[in-house]
């Protein structure tokens, strides 16, 4: 066998993929050969490297990207509202829900995330229906408007649950606040994260809670103001057992 | 990783997620380092629910944190590999009791186990697991073909072929090649030195 034969074989030599009459006549010729036997340890180096490569079949989640840059969105219009001045005070926020208005391009965009989402999740899905308090419900039925959502909880592996809001009618959190989406379960309360909202006819949010969440019956979307504190304000604007 | 001369550096990039061009710019870091992001969050965590979890977060601080990174201090590269390893550390506290090996995983960060070694060993052997990752990013897409299915899959060069309906030869060349190629690329990686330690 001669060197232009062997050589385009070494790296499958190396990785051991020759049939074994292949492998045996370049392993002959390697014996008696300076300038092959020269070529070797570099393939084997880069072959033994190889061990301590993480898995090749790493490819993440095709939904991933699409939720971060929503993510990414959602904080930027949050961090936006919180820069412009406040026209109103504290007692008319809620009013400002009522005021449907549509977006449609965020509104094509997340549902396609949604769609995307819902491949990748596992089942059963559990969905629970979110509406305002009393309180606020009588105010909104005096109006004559409304806005509502469910949230699909779909429990991952370990315990861990991808949320995903459906949700109509809400308006744009007010400026320096998001909205926040809780489970509750008696005195005690986990977040599940912040967002926003375009203020579209309808808006798609996608949250991963704790795997303690589960266990706790009760969801909550709040409004918050950016001022970290660790437990949900007063101003509950959507409420949902689990059923 | 060295960056073709008609696209924008990682660097680049970077210096645009302050700026109105920030969803572009992050998504071209995304489909970068994702799968390396992923591919070692695999490995250190086992579990490919954490592992998204960890690819979700390393990117959102990415984002966040961008201000932070100082190009006259390091790579990209090295940097979002210092972001992953912290997320991935907080993941591991915060789920430790839940984390088990993945049967075709290493379960680097499996602590509970007395053989395995803890996390900061897992996380020290994940920097070396980081680059050849890059290197093997860096391949085009037929050289890291051959390189999966011979390495990985452990298909003989024959197998390839009649998998992927490239001539036998042709996947032969292209063996020599990829690992040729991966040597460069490991060494600009400077991974060789220490994965002969």
């Amino acid at each position: 066998m001669k060197c232009a034969e062997v050589q385009p074989n070494l790296g499958a030599f190396v990785l051991g993929g020759l049939e074994p009459d292949e492998a045996a006549e370049v392993r002959r010729h390697l014996a008696s050969c300076r300038s092959c036997q020269d070529e070797l340890p570099e393939l084997e180096e880069a072959s033994q490297v190889l061990k301590a490569a993480p898995p090749p079949t790493a490819d993440p989640p095709s939904y991933l990207k699409d939720a971060i840059l929503s993510r990414v969105r959602a904080e930027k219009l949050a961090s936006s509202n919180e820069e412009l001045p406040s026209s109103r005070d504290r007692g008319s926020k809620i009013r400002r829900f009522m005021i449907p208005t549509v977006v449609a391009s965020a509104l094509v965009a997340m549902a396609a995330i949604g769609i995307l989402f819902g491949w990748q999740t596992e089942s059963p899905v559990v969905t629970v229906q979110l509406i305002p308090t009393p309180e606020l419900r009588d105010e909104l039925q005096a109006e004559g408007e409304d806005y509502w959502g469910v949230a699909e909880l779909h429990p991952q592996t370990f315990g861990n649950q991808h949320v995903e809001l459906k949700l109509n009618n809400l308006e744009k959190p007010s400026p320096g606040s998001v909205y926040e989406l809780w489970f509750v379960s008696g005195e005690k309360y986990i977040s599940a994260g912040g967002f926003t909202t375009e203020g579209s006819e309808k808006t798609n949010v996608y949250l991963t809670a704790p795997p303690e969440t589960p266990n706790y019956r009760t969801l909550l979307i709040t409004e918050e103001p950016l001022d970290n504190e660790p437990a949900p304000s007063e101003k509950v604007i959507l409420r949902g057992d689990v059923p | 990783m060295p960056e073709r001369a008609d696209k924008p550096s990682d660097e680049q990039l970077m210096n645009l997620l302050t700026g109105p061009e920030v969803e572009g710019a992050l998504s071209t870091l995304y489909d970068r380092y994702s799968r390396t992001v992923f591919g070692v969050g695999l490995k250190l965590l086992g579990d490919r629910s954490l592992a998204e979890e960890l690819v979700q977060e390393v990117f959102l601080k990415v984002w966040r944190s961008s201000h932070t990174f100082d190009s006259s201090r390091g790579t990209f590269s090295t940097w979002i590999y210092r972001v992953t390893r912290n997320v991935a550390l907080d993941l591991y506290r915060k789920y430790a009791r839940r984390i088990r090996p993945e049967s075709n995983g290493d379960a680097l960060m499996s602590a509970s186990r007395d053989a395995s070694p803890g996390p900061q060993e897992s996380v020290d052997d994940s920097w070396l697991s980081w680059r050849i990752s890059r290197a093997l990013e860096g391949l085009s897409a037929v050289h890291r073909e051959v390189i999966e299915l011979a390495y990985f899959q452990e298909l003989s060069q024959r197998e390839i072929s009649e998998q992927t309906g490239v001539p036998l030869g042709t996947v032969k060349t292209r063996t020599s090649s990829a690992l040729k190629r991966l040597r460069v690329g490991l060494a600009g990686e400077d991974a060789l030195r220490e994965a002969r330690r």
